[in-house]
């Protein structure tokens, strides 16, 4: 039991780092109701560029910066697939996917991993100092929370909820969709790859497989934060932040599961399982149980009738 | 003043279903026009109204606004000059975004969508409020609710709000639009209102040294300096050439008889307040001929009848219906016979 506790702080620090991503998820799922698979690239792309940067001697503020900025990349060439090429949008973030990996293989020297040396190189947050990490991660979270609610209360951000939220009715109101659902994908890309370039900073190395399944667990923590707060508080900042508790759920969740003992090869599925769960619920109560509330009414009023 | 010259719009050319919406259409509105359209299914009607706000692209033809072609300008820069309600209540409102919020979408059509500025202001708002009562709905107290949970008549009026409300343009946008839709040589716009602006703010500027070397309190400088301004900005607001057209695409055919008629009363106030530029589209026989100056009749992408002024006023639904039969063979869609 006490080597559970103990994993905890650990398992903390990781969900705030993909608590980030998830926002990012969050962005482009919620707010431009797209689902954006590039995430799962442009998750390596930042942490590889970041360790990169650090590996050439670059100071980790640097990396980190760096590192979102190739992810404002990655969405925008995402983003013009989607709007200039008319390809659809999953289609457009799986293109963009399956390139990253060359060129993030590229980045890294072809090599699959890259380290840095964590003891040597000053870090921003680290495995070997958790406890101070969790609160700097808790901090850049809320910033990062904090800002993207003041953005989207712009006119610009205004447009792009509403730009996610009626395409027809935004152009028709003269906001330029095509411009604003680049804007979405390039922020989302650019906050998923600040994530990586974190957890590479705080594992210490970036590998090439490390965005692999970004976008199942990312939806994880955007459908967990919304099932449970949806109904607390229709407030922007509210569920920004839910997304955070929703990754902080799945990693206590996922830690509890490993101490159990379950094998590590099926997490994967595991988290499939609960996006699957999470989002189809949903629909089957609306589809599934009028129809059985309707099926029994028949059916008494049929033995009503019979026994007339 | 707006004009359509030979608008042809095809659908799914050069295949088995292969429609011709618009044939070679013709269509002239003056400003402060309220033209009600009427046709059976497929008559082209809606496609002729997306050809204008910019939603489809006219295979040929001009779109002229104030002599100006606009069929080249995308949907969303067209839409400034055009405001919009639509068939569907959920398609001219976003839903998830509260009452406000849609109205401060709307009240920016057209001009910057700026990162330094936020979405809602307080100065707006009771502007917002003001033209909510106008409404009669009661949506002045739920500003702050989401507009999902409003019913389709409520959506429906907030839209025609949304269509028509607009933020005064800024004296940069007036030159713009000024130039952009000037009838004739833009060289003489340009000169014209350049000259016009030099010479209202000329005034202004001697006036402001004026009172600010006077010998009033802070306070009474305030107020004339306020004054003075508002003086220069209604001078360059006699430029203001874009008024929106007002485009109805069957907005009331979703909502039920009484609804329906509470928006249409509506729709025709704020017409009549703003001398809108009006098409209105809709099954109603009974509305197309009791609102609006002039009716028009479509069948099979083009006008079959043109009723104007008095002609119209003195026009009954047997007529109507006579020319119809007539000019087609076709017989009338259920819809337009039974529109009481």
């Amino acid at each position: 039991m006490l080597e559970y506790l103990s994993s905890i702080p650990g398992a903390l620090c990781l969900a705030l780092i993909w608590s980030i991503m998830a926002i990012g998820v969050f962005i482009t799922f919620k707010v431009l109701n797209i689902a954006d698979l590039t995430v799962d690239g442009s998750f390596a792309t930042g942490g590889i560029v970041c360790v990169v940067v650090m590996a050439h001697g670059g100071h980790f503020a640097l990396g980190l910066l760096l590192g979102f900025l190739a992810g404002l990349l990655c969405g925008l060439v995402t983003g013009l697939l989607y709007t200039c090429l008319g390809i659809p949008p999953i289609l457009a973030g799986i293109l963009t996917q399956l390139a990253l990996w060359s060129i993030n293989l590229k980045i890294a020297g072809s090599k699959a991993n890259i380290a840095i040396n964590a003891r040597a190189t000053p870090v921003l947050v680290s495995q070997l100092n958790i406890y101070n990490s969790l609160w700097i991660l808790f901090l850049i979270l809320i910033a990062v929370a904090g800002l993207l609610y003041l953005f989207f209360g712009t006119e610009l951000g205004a447009s792009i909820r509403a730009t996610g939220n009626n395409p027809k009715m935004s152009k028709a109101q003269g906001i330029n969709t095509k411009f604003n659902i680049v804007l979405g994908l390039m922020i989302s890309n650019g906050l998923v790859a600040l994530s990586g370039a974190l957890l590479s900073q705080y594992q210490g190395f970036a590998d090439i497989n490390m965005g692999r399944g970004a976008i199942v667990i990312g939806l994880c923590a955007v459908v967990i934060g919304t099932a449970i707060f949806s109904k607390v508080s229709p407030n922007f900042l509210v569920r920004l932040l839910s997304v955070g508790v929703g990754s902080i759920i799945y990693y206590i969740v996922y830690q509890t599961v490993v101490f159990i003992g379950l094998d590590t090869d099926l997490l994967k599925m595991l988290a499939a399982v609960i996006v699957a769960l999470f989002l189809g619920i949903p629909h089957l109560r609306k589809t599934i149980v009028p129809r059985i509330k309707k099926w029994k009414k028949n059916k008494e009023l049929l033995k009503e009738e019979n026994n007339l | 003043m707006i004009e359509l010259k030979g608008i042809r719009k095809v659908f799914n050319p050069g295949t088995s279903s292969e429609t011709v919406a618009i044939n070679n259409l013709h269509l002239k509105l003056e400003s402060g026009d309220f033209i009600t359209v009427i046709g059976g299914n497929g008559a082209g009607k809606s496609t002729l109204l997306n050809i204008v706000s910019g939603s489809y692209e006219a295979d040929e033809g001009l779109i002229l606004l104030n002599n100006n072609d606009v069929s080249r300008l995308p949907e969303f820069k067209r839409a400034p000059y055009f405001g919009r309600v639509f068939q569907d209540p959920m398609m001219g409102t976003a839903g998830d975004m509260t009452v406000l919020e849609n109205l401060s979408l709307a009240f920016r059509r057209g001009m910057r969508r700026s990162l330094f500025r936020w979405s809602c202001h307080s100065k707006d708002k009771e502007f917002f409020i003001e033209q909510l009562k106008t409404l009669d709905l009661g949506l002045e107290n739920r500003l702050n609710e989401k507009v999902g949970l409003l019913s389709g008549g409520q959506r429906q009026a907030l839209t025609l709000l949304m269509a028509t409300i607009r933020n005064e343009p800024s004296h940069h946008m007036i030159r713009r639009d000024y130039i952009r839709f000037y009838d004739g040589d833009k060289k003489i716009a340009k000169e014209e209102f350049d000259k016009a602006f030099k010479e209202a703010k000329e005034e202004f500027k001697n006036k402001k040294a004026e009172i600010k070397s006077s010998s009033l309190s802070k306070e009474e400088k305030k107020v004339q300096l306020k004054e003075a301004f508002n003086e220069f900005d209604k001078k360059v607001r006699v430029f203001d050439l874009t008024k929106p057209v007002l485009l109805l695409d069957e907005h009331t055919a979703a909502l039920d008889p009484k609804t329906a008629a509470k928006v249409l009363e509506i729709t025709d106030e704020i017409v009549k307040k703003n001398n809108l530029t009006t098409i209105m589209i809709t099954h109603n026989m009974k509305d197309a001929i009791k609102y609006g100056n002039r009716l028009i009749m479509m069948n099979k992408g083009n006008i079959i009848a043109d009723i104007n002024g008095k002609e119209k006023e003195k026009l009954t639904i047997e007529q109507l219906l006579e020319m119809f039969t007539k000019a087609s063979n076709d017989m009338l869609s259920d819809s337009a016979i039974l529109g009481n």
